[in-house]
């Protein structure tokens, strides 16, 4: 089980995440509504993975993973986007991003990708 | 010509038999000793480890057999009949699953084959695959553009629910073909197109419980995330019901303890005496 962050510039995202990963049995150390604040979340919680959405006003997803993996080589980070966003794969693979959530989701499989990303 | 060992329905049992596959046919030994012509064969589904064969007959009637056997001879099966039967096909690469509960399947890749759609489903046929998509599954379908080697290539994106999975297949071939696939799968599956009529009645917190059970929350999840009543929820299960949107899995039963039940946990809290 893991501690969890998660950015994501909607509430309702956050609040469904959230519910899936604490059902899941992890622990949700943080929340943020854009990347800039994720950034900062990041270093001052220290979580074991973030949840990162691509699209959000400010600092978008791939700059935020950048700037985490910037602080920490290590990190654990999953993105996630929504449908016909693919094509930001690639570039989200190449940044150091561990795994790739298409909304929408359903719940076992996102902690299935979860647990391998932590486990791994 | 190969010979594989299956076993063949007849009147609700089951007898042990042998299928000789030939270049222009099956040959189904006893209890039916019939020669099927590829081209007589009009669909075919596979639900675990049986086959179900639909046969057109001379005189138009059609015939049902069906055929059960370990997965390997199903797989050489098929994909003989897929190649073969009577049925639209076209060369293509498909990706399949390519995205599986919303989770990017990270090893899924191109795989250069064809694309079978028979009369209850389509079939993925490549060198290591063999896939069917039934068309009472797919979900949904976009003609839409995918990134390949650099380039942006139209592909058809299909979704269909696997075991309560949605799972993303694509498939790419030239435009043309790909707009004759498209047309034909949504024409397949329009009876699931929305009305205006319909979509009126979604509001935005009717969409909202939508998409929360589409992620796997239940009632009680639902109800503490979006702040609501059960009654208000049971409202919107209604509609969603009565679109045809969901179907009820489960009936939660709501109770209060009788008397008897009263008396029987005061008791049990009572100290020993």
């Amino acid at each position: 089980m893991g501690r969890i962050l998660i950015v994501d510039d909607t509430l309702f995202m956050r609040t469904l995440l959230k519910n899936i990963l604490s059902a899941g049995g992890h622990e949700i150390v943080g929340e943020a509504e854009d990347g800039d604040i994720g950034v900062n979340k990041y270093r001052d919680l220290k979580p074991d993975l973030v949840t990162m959405d691509v699209v959000m006003p400010k600092m978008n997803g791939i700059e935020a993973l950048k700037a985490i993996k910037a602080l920490d080589a290590n990190a654990k980070v999953i993105m996630c986007t929504a449908v016909g966003q693919e094509q930001m794969v690639k570039l989200a693979i190449k940044s150091g991003a561990r795994g790739y959530i298409v909304k929408p989701f359903q719940a076992p499989k996102v902690l299935e990708e979860i647990g391998n990303v932590l486990g791994a | 010509m190969a010979e594989v060992p299956v076993k063949l329905e007849k009147g609700g049992s089951w007898v042990t038999s042998k299928i000789e596959i030939a270049k222009d046919g099956l040959m189904l030994k006893e209890p039916y000793n019939v020669q099927i012509p590829y081209k007589n064969i009009v669909d075919l589904q596979q639900r675990s480890q049986v086959d179900t064969l639909v046969v057109t007959g001379p005189d138009k009637t059609e015939k049902v057999y069906k055929v059960a056997s370990v997965d390997k001879v199903l797989q050489v099966l098929n994909k003989k009949i897929i190649m073969a039967c009577n049925a639209y096909r076209l060369m293509a690469h498909f990706m399949s699953p390519a995205i599986r509960g919303g989770v990017l399947v990270t090893n899924a890749r191109w795989e250069k084959g064809a694309i079978a759609v028979l009369k209850t489903g389509i079939w993925f046929v490549s060198q290591e695959k063999l896939i069917c998509v039934p068309l009472k599954e797919v979900a949904s379908l976009e003609l839409t553009k995918r990134e390949l080697q650099g380039k942006k290539l139209d592909v058809v994106k299909v979704d269909h629910l696997e075991a309560g999975e949605v799972v993303t297949s694509f498939v790419l071939c030239p435009l043309s073909t790909l707009q004759v696939l498209y047309n034909f799968l949504r024409d397949a599956t329009k009876e699931m197109d929305m009305k205006g009529s319909e979509l009126d009645q979604l509001d935005a917190q009717t969409a909202q419980v939508a998409m929360l059970i589409y992620s796997g929350m239940d009632t009680k999840s639902i109800e503490n995330m979006l702040n609501m009543s059960a009654k208000e929820l049971d409202t919107i299960y209604d509609t969603l019901l009565k679109l045809k949107l969901v179907d009820v899995v489960m009936i939660r039963k709501e109770v209060q303890l009788t008397p008897k039940g009263v008396r029987y946990i005061t008791d049990a809290l009572k100290p020993p005496a």
